[in-house]
Formats: C-alpha cells, sequence, structure tokens
C-alpha cells in the first residue's frame, strides 16, 4: 500500500528518484527501517544513507549519483546516459556507501551491527524488558544543545567538497572577508551579505524596507554583471543557508530525543523542504528563505545534525531582521503524498509551543526514571500504529461516519499556493477588516476583568477544595456578551496554571446544546470527552451515573470534572430529566464535579421544576449588555496599531449599538461593513489610489447600520407597480374606514376600482387584480397574510390564488410602514387627497 | 434548413437574449453601484482576504437574485480554479418535514430531521466535491464534526466554501439548529465560507433567533425590480416576448400594434372567458348558487340548487325549465371547468349531487360575465340585479 503513491511520485518527479534507483527497494527491507512503515518515505529512503550497513564500500560508489537540483539538470541535459547510471547502482548492495564510510570512520563497525539488531527487535517485539530507550527533553550534544521543538541542520551525505568547514559567519560577497565589525546587508533577492562599505557607492546605513544588490538589479535589466571572482587559492565558503537552499543539506525539527540502549543519541525528525523539491517547483512568489514542513518523519543518529537554524512562522520572521543567516520561514504544510500545500494551523502551534516550554521543568527533573520512558516508548508505538492506516487506508473509507476520526481530510489543501496570498501586500483598511473578524482572537479581552476573576475565583474555589464538593454556577446575559469567550479565558488561564503545575489536573469537557442532535445525546458526549470511548446514550447515563454516584467505581480516574454547557435551554425536555440528571450529579459526594450553564435568559431556574431550580439557581452571573464605552474600548483594543477609522466613525457605532442591543458581535461586524464599504468604494475609484489614504467616516458607518437595522419595505414598496401600490393603499384605507384589522378581498376590489377611475386610471380586470394580490400576498409574505375567513369554511385545504377571494386580508406591515407606503403612494402618484384624510 | 430570413434571425437572437438571465444581468453589471460588482466584490473578498461572510439577498420573485448570484460565482470559479467549493441547499427541497429519505436516518424527535437532513446533504455534497467517501448512514454528531473539520481544513488550504441557502426564510423554521452550528463554526474556528442566503421575504433576518441573529453578519443586497412606472412590471418580460413572438415577418421590425395586441394576450381574463362560453342553464345553475350564498345558508348541494331553480322559476315564471337530469348534467360540467368546486375532498364515494359544493367567483364577476354573455335573457340581468340588491341590504 504504501508504494503505490511512492511509484506515482517517482513518475511525477523522477529527479528525485534517481539516487534510488527500483531495485534499492527490494533491497531495502534489509535496513532497519522497514520496520517502521511511517519512517519508510521518500526522505527516509535517502536517509538510509545514514543507517549503518557492514558492507565493503566499493571505491567505484563514490561516482553515486549525486542528489540535488544541480546534478538532476545535468542528468536532464544527457539524457541517454542516466539508464546506465542506474543501472549501474542496483548492481552496488547498497546506494548508501558515503554514509557507511563516514560512519566506519567515526564508530567501529561492531558496535553499529549491534545497535542495528537491537533496534529492529524492539520494534518487533517493542518489549525489551531489561534494556529501553531513554528518552529526553534536552540533549546537550558535541557541544550544541538540542530539546524536541528545535530546528536544525541536517547532512545530507558525505560531500567530497571542501566545505567541510561549514563558516559560522557569513562572509561579504564582494570583498570575501568575514563581517567583522562592518556593518553587512543582504540583498532581498539573491540573499548574498554585502559590507555596507564595499558597494558600490557605498551606503551610510542599512535602507528602510526592501534592498536589492546591483547584481540581481543587473540581472533584472538584462544585463549581466557577474560576481566578483575570489581572490586565488581562497575557495569562496559557502554558508550552511546556502547549501540548505540548494539542497546539500537539510533542516528538519526534532520531534523527540532519546538514547538507544547502547548509548547512541537518536532522534525522530521532521522534514521540511524548499520550493525547489515540491512538485509545483519554486513559484514566483516564494520567499528566498521559504521552507515548507512536510509530513514525514524519519529516525536520525545525532551525529548528523551539524547545528541549529530558526524556522519561523512569517509573524516571528517579519520581527527577525537581525538574526543573522539562520533563519527561515515556514508557513506551510506539505503533503508529499498528495503534493498539496495547507497553512499551519496557529492554534496547534501555540499548543505546542506553550507545552514544550512550560513542561520542561518536569521532564529534566525526572530524566531517568523508567516509569517516564516507558510509557512514552508505549505511546510511541501506539503513534505509529496510528500513523498506518492514515497513511494508507486500505480500502476506501467514508469520510464523514467514522466515529471520532475523520478521514481523508489530508487530501484537501491547495495544489499550489495562490498567488494573492503572498504578493498583496495589505492596505491598512485590509488590516483593519481582518482584525475585526469574529474569528481572530483578540490579544486581550478588556471589560470583562470582575467576571472572569469571578469564574476563575469559583473554579478554582471548586477544584482546590479537598474534599471537591460538586459545585453548579448559572451565567446568563444576552448574546454577544461575551460569555463563553470569558469562560474559555478562564479555562485557558487555568490549564497553563496546570502545566505551571501550581493547580491539580482536571478534565474540561465543552458542550454546546444547539449542536447536539438531541438533548439526551449529551449524555453520550460527556461520556466521550471522559473516556474517550463512544457509547449510546443511555448506555452513557448509566456510565456517568456509577462514575459520579459511586465511590468505588470511577477507576483511577479522580481528577475533577468541568463541565461547560452553551446555550443551557435546549436541554429542557418536556419532563426535564435531562437537566435534573446533570445537575444532581454536583450533589453527589465524591462526584468531583463542576457544571457551568450558559444561557440567554435571566430567569431560566425559575422557569424550571423547583427539584431543577433549587439545584442551579444558587450560583448565578449576569453578563450585562456592553455599554457605548466598553464597545468602543473592545473596538478600539483590536483596531490597536491599525490607522483606518475616524475616532468618532468608532464612538458613533458604538453608541448606535449599545442604544439597541449591547452586542459586542454587532457592533465589531458595523464596524467591518464599514471598513468593507470604504475598501469597495477605495477599490472601485480609480481616483482614490493617487490622494492617498481612505479612512472609514462616519458616513461608512452610517450606512452600515442603515443596511444592518433597516428593513427594506419602503424601498420595495416604491419600486413596486402602480398597480401593487394602489392595492396596498386600497387596503389600508379599508382597515381604517372598517376599523377592523382585516378585510375581505371582494371589499378590497371595490374600493380598488373607485380608486382607479377616481384618479383616472384604467380599472384592472379582476382577475389581474387576484394575480397582484396573490403576488403580494403569497410570495412577499411582507405586506398580506392571508386570514382564515369565517365565511369560507375549511379555507386551508384550498389553493390560495382560488381562495384568496373567500379569504380575509390583515396587512401585516409595521404601523410605521404603513404610514410610509401611504405617503409613497401619495408623493408618487398623486392619488386622491381623501385617501389619507380618511386616514387620518 | 434553408437560409432563414434575417427577420426570423434577428426574431431568434431577441427571444434567447430574453429568455436567459445571464445576458439580461450581465448588462447590468459594469457599474460600481449595482447589486453583481457589490456581491463579486463580497465573496471575492472572502476568497482573497480569507474571512467569513454572510450575505443576504433579499427582493420580490423574478428580480433576479439567484441569476446574479450565479454569474458571480461562475465568474469567480473561472478567476480561482480549484479554490471554491459550492454547496447548495433549497429551502423548499430540504427543509420538507415529509422528505421520504427520513426514515433512513436514526431515530430522532422530528424537530431535527429537517436540520439532520440538512447537514446529512452539507456532507454529501462536501465529499462529492472533494473526491471523498460519503456514508449515508452517518449520525448527526459525525456530520457536524465532518463539516467542521472540513472548514478548518479548508481554510488552512485557503479554499473557500460557498453555502448557497435558496428561499432562506425556510430555514428559519424550528430551532435553527443548522443556521447555529454554520454561523458558529464560521465565528469560532479559522475558515473561509460565506453563506449566502436568498429569500424573497423581505424581513427574513427578523426571523432568525437572536442568537443565531447575533452571530449573522447582516451584509443585505437588496434586490428591486428593473423598472417602475408601469403598471404591472413584472409583466414586462412576458410582453416583450410574446410581442416578438408577434413581429410581423415581412416588414422585420417590431411595432407598436405587436405590443398592443401582444397585451391583452398577457392579461387575459379567464373567468370571464369562462363566463361568456357557459349556456344559459349553467349561469342560471351559478345564479341560484350566489343567491344562496347570499342568503347565508349553511351548505349547499345540487338538490338545493334544483330548488332554489325551481323556487327562481315560479316566482319570475321564466320560459323555460329543464329537467333535473339535464342540470345535473351542466352542473358536473361546471365542476369540470372549475367555476364551482366541491366543499371539501371527503365523501368520494357519494354521488355528485349530494357533496357540498362552493362558488369560486364573486358576485361582481358574475355580474360582469352575464352583461357580457352574448345570449344572456335579459331576465338574468334583472335577476342578477336582484340579486344584488339582496346582497347589498
Amino acid at each position: 500500500m504504501i508504494e503505490t503513491p511512492k511509484m506515482k511520485k517517482s513518475n511525477r518527479t523522477p529527479k528525485k528518484k534517481q539516487p534510488i534507483s527500483s531495485p534499492d527497494r527490494v533491497i531495502e527491507p534489509l535496513t532497519p527501517q522497514t520496520s517502521t512503515p511511517t519512517t519508510n518515505l521518500r526522505r527516509s529512503l535517502r536517509l538510509t544513507s545514514a543507517s549503518p550497513q557492514p558492507s565493503p564500500a566499493p571505491s567505484r560508489l563514490k561516482s553515486s549519483p549525486r542528489s540535488g537540483r544541480k546534478t538532476s539538470k545535468s542528468y536532464k541535459n544527457a539524457a541517454p546516459h542516466s539508464p546506465t547510471t542506474i543501472s549501474i547502482t542496483p548492481a552496488s548492495p547498497q546506494p548508501t556507501e558515503s554514509g557507511k564510510k563516514r560512519k566506519s570512520q567515526d564508530k567501529q563497525a561492531g558496535s553499529i551491527e549491534k545497535r542495528r539488531v537491537l533496534r529492529s527487535d524492539k520494534c518487533t517485539s517493542a518489549s525489551n524488558k531489561g534494556k529501553k530507550r531513554v528518552y529526553y527533553r534536552k540533549v546537550i550534544y558535541d557541544g550544541g544543545e538540542f530539546s524536541a521543538g528545535d530546528d536544525v541542520y541536517v547532512k545530507r551525505r558525505e560531500d567530497g567538497s571542501s566545505d567541510d568547514e561549514d563558516p559560522e559567519v557569513e562572509e561579504c560577497r564582494a570583498c570575501f572577508k568575514p563581517a567583522g565589525k562592518r556593518i553587512m546587508i543582504e540583498c532581498d533577492d539573491c540573499l548574498n551579505g554585502f559590507h555596507l562599505t564595499c558597494l558600490k557607492p557605498p551606503l551610510k546605513e542599512v535602507p528602510e524596507g526592501d534592498w536589492i544588490c546591483n547584481y540581481c538589479e543587473a540581472r533584472k535589466s538584462g544585463k549581466i554583471l557577474e560576481f566578483p571572482e575570489p581572490p586565488k587559492g581562497k575557495k569562496r565558503a559557502r554558508t550552511a543557508r546556502e547549501k540548505l537552499l540548494s539542497s546539500d543539506l537539510w533542516a528538519v525539527r526534532i520531534e523527540s530525543l532519546w538514547k538507544e540502549v547502547d548509548g547512541s543519541y537518536w532522534c525522530r525528525a521532521r522534514w521540511y523542504i524548499i520550493p525547489e523539491e515540491t512538485a509545483v517547483g519554486r513559484q514566483p512568489h516564494n520567499l528566498r528563505r521559504e521552507l515548507y514542513r512536510t509530513n514525514d518523519f524519519a529516525d536520525i543518529e545525532m551525529e548528523s545534525i551539524i547545528r541549529h537554524c530558526y524556522v519561523m512562522s512569517p509573524k516571528e520572521f517579519s520581527k527577525a531582521v537581525n538574526d543573522g543567516d539562520d533563519v527561515f520561514l515556514c508557513e506551510y504544510e506539505y503533503d508529499i503524498q498528495w503534493h498539496s500545500f495547507k497553512r499551519i494551523a496557529e492554534i496547534d502551534k501555540n499548543e505546542d509551543d506553550g507545552e514544550g516550554a512550560d513542561t520542561d521543568d518536569d521532564w529534566n527533573s525526572c530524566d531517568e526514571s523508567d516509569s517516564v520512558s516507558e510509557e512514552d516508548i508505549e505511546y510511541d508505538d501506539e503513534s505509529k500504529i496510528n500513523l498506518l492506516p492514515q497513511t494508507s487506508p486500505a480500502h476506501p473509507v467514508a469520510a464523514n461516519s467514522r466515529k471520532g476520526r475523520i478521514f481523508g481530510l489530508q487530501r484537501i489543501g491547495a495544489r499550489k499556493i495562490p498567488e494573492h496570498v503572498r504578493c498583496h501586500k495589505q492596505t491598512d483598511l485590509e488590516k483593519a477588516k481582518a482584525t475585526l473578524l469574529l474569528t481572530t482572537l483578540p490579544k486581550s479581552l478588556p471589560c470583562r476583568d470582575k467576571e472572569m476573576d469571578e469564574i476563575t475565583t469559583f473554579i478554582k474555589g471548586a477544584i482546590c477544595d479537598e474534599q471537591c464538593l460538586g459545585r453548579c454556577l448559572y451565567i446568563h446575559g444576552v448574546p454577544g456578551t461575551g460569555k463563553t469567550m470569558s469562560v474559555l479565558a478562564v479555562m485557558r488561564n487555568l490549564k497553563s496554571e496546570v502545566d505551571a503545575g501550581s493547580i491539580r489536573p482536571y478534565c474540561f469537557v465543552e458542550i454546546n446544546g444547539l449542536k447536539l442532535a438531541s438533548p439526551e445525546n449529551i449524555y453520550s458526549v460527556i461520556y466521550e470527552g471522559l473516556s474517550g470511548h463512544r457509547v449510546g446514550w443511555k448506555k452513557a447515563l448509566h456510565f456517568l451515573n456509577e462514575r459520579f454516584s459511586d465511590e468505588n467505581k470511577r477507576g483511577k480516574d479522580i481528577r475533577p470534572c468541568i463541565l461547560l454547557i452553551d446555550e443551557l435551554d435546549l436541554l429542557v425536555t418536556r419532563n426535564q430529566s435531562v437537566l435534573y440528571n446533570i445537575l444532581d450529579w454536583p450533589n453527589k459526594p465524591n462526584s468531583k464535579l463542576i457544571v457551568i450553564g450558559i444561557a440567554n435568559t435571566m430567569d431560566l431556574p425559575e422557569k424550571l421544576l423547583p427539584r431543577i431550580s433549587s439545584r442551579m439557581g444558587i450560583q448565578r452571573l449576569c453578563f450585562g449588555p456592553y455599554n457605548y464605552q466598553q464597545l468602543q474600548e473592545i473596538i478600539l483594543s483590536r483596531l490597536k496599531g491599525i490607522d483606518a477609522f475616524e475616532k468618532l466613525a468608532i464612538e458613533f457605532a458604538s453608541r448606535k449599538v449599545a442604544a439597541v442591543s449591547g452586542d459586542a458581535r454587532r457592533a465589531l461586524e458595523i464596524c467591518r461593513r464599514a471598513a468593507e464599504l470604504a475598501d469597495y468604494r477605495a477599490k472601485k475609484s480609480p481616483l482614490s489610489s493617487t490622494d492617498g489614504k481612505i479612512m472609514v467616516g462616519m458616513a461608512d458607518v452610517e450606512s452600515a447600520i442603515k443596511e444592518m437595522f433597516q428593513a427594506p419595505h419602503i424601498q420595495v414598496i416604491r419600486s413596486s407597480s402602480k398597480l401593487s401600490k394602489i392595492f396596498l393603499a386600497a387596503m389600508v384605507h379599508e382597515l381604517y374606514k372598517t376599523g377592523m384589522a382585516e378585510t375581505t378581498f371582494e371589499k378590497l376590489a371595490m374600493t380598488v376600482s373607485c380608486f382607479c377611475s377616481s384618479n383616472g386610471e384604467m380599472v384592472p380586470g379582476y382577475d389581474t387584480l387576484l394575480k397582484v394580490g396573490c403576488k403580494l400576498g403569497n410570495a412577499e409574505y411582507y405586506c398580506v397574510r392571508l386570514a382564515q375567513g369565517t365565511n369560507c369554511r375549511n379555507c386551508s385545504s384550498t389553493i390560495p390564488g382560488e381562495s384568496i377571494t373567500k379569504m380575509r386580508l390583515s396587512i401585516r406591515v409595521h404601523a410605521y410602514h404603513r404610514s410610509m407606503a401611504i405617503i409613497y403612494i401619495n408623493g408618487g402618484h398623486e392619488l386622491h387627497m381623501t385617501l389619507t384624510t380618511n386616514i387620518k | 434548413m434553408g437560409r432563414l430570413n434575417p427577420a426570423e434571425q434577428a426574431k431568434i437572437i431577441l427571444r434567447s437574449r430574453i429568455s436567459s438571465p445571464s445576458f439580461v444581468f450581465s448588462f447590468f453589471s459594469q457599474s460600481p453601484d449595482s447589486n453583481y460588482s457589490k456581491l463579486k466584490y463580497i465573496i471575492s473578498s472572502s476568497v482573497t482576504e480569507a474571512c467569513n461572510n454572510s450575505v443576504l439577498l433579499l427582493g420580490p420573485r423574478g428580480c433576479g437574485k439567484v441569476a446574479v448570484l450565479e454569474i458571480v460565482l461562475e465568474e469567480l470559479l473561472k478567476e480561482h480554479p480549484d479554490m471554491i467549493s459550492v454547496i447548495r441547499l433549497n429551502g423548499l427541497l430540504h427543509c420538507d418535514n415529509n422528505c421520504a429519505l427520513k426514515v433512513e436516518l436514526p431515530i430522532l424527535p422530528p424537530c431535527c430531521y429537517t436540520d439532520c437532513m440538512n447537514i446529512l446533504e452539507i456532507a454529501r455534497q462536501l465529499c462529492l466535491e472533494h473526491h471523498l467517501m460519503f456514508s449515508k448512514m452517518a449520525s448527526y454528531d459525525d456530520n457536524s464534526q465532518f463539516l467542521l473539520s472540513m472548514l478548518r481544513e479548508c481554510g488552512l488550504a485557503h479554499k473557500t466554501i460557498v453555502f448557497v441557502l435558496d428561499e432562506f426564510d425556510l430555514f428559519t423554521q424550528g430551532k435553527q439548529r443548522l443556521l447555529y452550528s454554520l454561523l458558529d463554526a464560521m465565528q469560532s474556528i479559522t475558515s473561509q465560507a460565506v453563506v449566502v442566503g436568498v429569500s424573497c421575504r423581505l424581513d427574513a433576518d427578523q426571523l432568525l433567533e437572536k442568537r443565531v441573529r447575533s452571530r449573522f453578519s447582516h451584509r443585505k443586497l437588496l434586490f428591486l425590480p428593473p423598472s417602475r412606472e408601469d403598471l404591472q412590471s413584472d409583466m414586462m418580460i412576458a410582453t416583450r416576448f410574446s410581442a416578438i413572438c408577434h413581429m410581423d415577418m415581412n416588414s422585420g421590425f417590431l411595432s407598436v400594434e405587436n405590443f398592443k395586441s401582444a397585451l391583452p394576450s398577457i392579461q387575459r381574463q379567464p373567468k370571464l372567458e369562462a363566463l361568456k362560453d357557459c349556456s344559459v342553464l349553467e349561469l342560471y345553475i351559478l345564479v341560484c348558487m350566489k343567491r344562496l350564498e347570499v342568503k347565508e345558508l349553511e351548505l349547499c348541494n345540487f338538490n338545493s340548487i334544483m330548488k332554489e331553480y325551481k323556487s327562481i322559476h315560479d316566482t319570475f315564471q321564466t320560459s323555460d325549465y329543464y329537467a333535473r337530469n339535464v342540470c345535473l348534467r351542466a352542473f358536473e360540467h361546471l365542476l369540470d371547468r372549475a367555476l364551482i368546486s366541491f366543499e371539501d375532498n371527503k365523501g368520494h364515494g357519494q354521488s355528485a349531487e349530494f357533496r357540498a359544493v362552493k362558488l369560486l367567483i364573486s358576485w361582481h364577476e358574475l355580474h360582469q360575465g352575464l352583461k357580457s354573455h352574448r345570449s344572456c335573457p335579459l331576465s338574468h340581468a334583472i335577476l342578477t340585479s336582484k340579486c344584488a340588491s339582496v346582497a347589498v341590504a
């Protein structure tokens, strides 16, 4: 199964396959890697060069194909030669001689042999009791300090060339002397470094923005300007960065580190890849220092690691201006199976980082303890097993139905990175739009400090009590006042405290009432959150009852449990048993359950049965609507550093929203819409590009508010046909005249024909009028409702078209709109003046 | 097929242009004030700037809401190939409670069927779009989980999902779980998605529940009928079309006469025409029914009509009196022409004469019809005017 994608790939990118000709793969099972299928991917295949194989290194193998860009080019040029080279390689028992040679230089062959055996044993049997791998968080190796999560350079192969010494200091490309005390500047195109003084004309200081050296500039303008030749006898030393970008080195991210039983250090690494090595090659908008993270792992030995490099997210990268030469940018993950790109999720990265930083101390303190390492080994093996079906599903699996795990999603990914993502430079307005998105998590949560404190003390009090009596908190407030957000922020803070070790660990289950298929389903969701197994709700209820009420049966999991139920009112069933069960558990001794319920209505507990409200209504927390200062603060805190809004405009928007609902989402949406309108204006009018910035002003905010709050009835009435206007006017007239809420179509038809004849309009036919009435009533529900008439029994079974004559009509437009409609009709068509006098 | 003469060709071109909505609306698309460019800006900004949006397209029927949307989507799909996937749901199709598929679903309370169906449909279309396997038996939880992870993955891969919800107002029935989970997902995870609701109810956003409304981003585009000053603007295209059909082939020009002749063919008065063709006896029956209605009798069937017919005959001494079976024939003919109908659908077993019937035309129409009838005896007019006086009294 694993073979097939590789075959495909080899067809597509033949140049990568060249180092490994197909017969190698047949030999491959001899190498230890085969026992761990995940490492059996392309990169790791090449990496077998690092794995020791005791075999005599034939000297002819020195001519083994150089992988990398340059050689592949030469192959392409010399097409007839390539078959011969490939045919040579299979003859050699191992294509990996160069790595071997190095190894045999460094170590004795015997120990290598032994280690290999041990490793394969471990992987197959996975239980070699006496000798175990010992996992580390941090390893000091060869003078460098490496820890999991670091990015490092890795030797690709033994390079016969002279740049073994690996200069840490970059040399000036013009004078070939190291930087020394003089300042160097880097060309943004070719990445070469220059002394400021070596330039022609020399620069005084580093210029703002991008800078391109004269050589690149010349090349762009079509001329060829050669770089100066290095002085005789001195070979220009390539830096590690240059080697990496010309694929003579690799970069990896260390995922975990361990010491093998024989004392050698290994690490599990995740490859980075340079744009040239992807299926689409380098795209014009790729940055010079861009790398892709792959989803490919391999175990490598520590000694092939050269030194640190720094792969950063775009945000960090933009800040790291002066961090030297080993800085790279990585924004995307590259799927080597499907050749697709995917952005690296920020959240999961943050989590990773947080974990790494926080648990560092723990790792160091319990380095040598066997129990830890054993657990880790188990975990490691498990993850390998898990990975296996993902990379090679034996048979097609439905994407939407696997319980808890979703298949096939790795296939989704962009074939290419879209150009507009990179090439486009964001204006202030676009930045404002992005930060005002509801999705973007604000850096700080202003205006809810008091409530968050209260939640924190509640949870801490509940967790840290020795008894840990169950408790219940009810949070209420209108939509968009930050209820869920505050609770989640508190939980994040607590999690970091748990990681720091100041609070005991707990488990946290989050449920949204509206996302459950039925209220009873909550049991199975809770049970899944606690135990990881999915069962039917009746069984889950049984288990949960046992867990929370019976101390003996709860097993070894003694952590307190926090349950967050959003939209609590959706759980109210007819006999309210779901709510009762959930709220009854906290009161059981030793249940260690804390329930936080969130809903909109203030008096939800009072609406429930007394036995429930007595359990729930004790502790409450109210999130009042935001007032305009708070809204203003929220918007300003998001827009910090972006100069796109007039201050008055923000105040206007927040005052408007505060007057209506105090909904922060609404306020943000209004501002975003206003920014969109301004942006739209800026993009559509060609003049604006010259006069510079467009600020979001009062007018934009006002039109956004209008769009959001105003119903468009009036506009539609104004533009509708004359007959329908007359129809509506007649209806209003009829209703005011009779003082009733309803009228019948026949009376209405009379009035309409009266109006028409007195205004010199053509009296419409009865059927035409009926058509208009049906259209108004049936399609545009806003105007006319067909109420069931008294003189027409059983109206509901008839077709509206034929029964409208018998039905009573009542107008449904709001009174305000009604009078407006009259005014428009009068103003537009000078209908009978008596109409309005009649009405008033 | 010989060569068509130029007039024929012109006719064909005109017809095809009038009947294709994309031509009609692409004509207006250039100006920045048009709905086309506004909608395109909103959707394309979601594609290029990775933000979520939700838009409502409002307006009366026949104003080109869906047509403009289709043009926009088609163009964006061309501009950004492989980056947009469109999920279409129609409230009339997918919000039907009596959907035949529901038997296959796991047992759920009835209010959840529609949401479950909808989310299943979304999952199906997503799977189809991305060439994934799809299982019909997946539960609601699985499907919504799938939807969430699809949104996240597509957001990471710079792909936009456009949800088109036609007949948006029908999605607001029930607890609005679908809308809630869609909109909540859009505001809580990094994704690029646009929800486009199309509705002819102008207050469609007021129908949303308040927690759903709070998550909705309230962009509204109002579509108005294109012309204003004629009596019935909605008839315009049909009128033009039939005028072109009547185009004079000899001259090759559209004349005012064509339009004049086209207009009555559009504004027909089917009931009056039906009355015109009725026999005298049928008119008698209609008048009898009207009189019975004026007298506010609870129920009327053929027998009570016959009684009334007899009493008319007695009081006004009309010249002709038909036998009962002839009247029954006329009565059945009226039923066939749908000028009268049975009161309810019950009692199919009974013969027609005993079932309650009701009149489907108003007094006004009947009056007009009698006046315009070519062979109506004068007494009829008197009858109806009498009848009218009774009605007014």
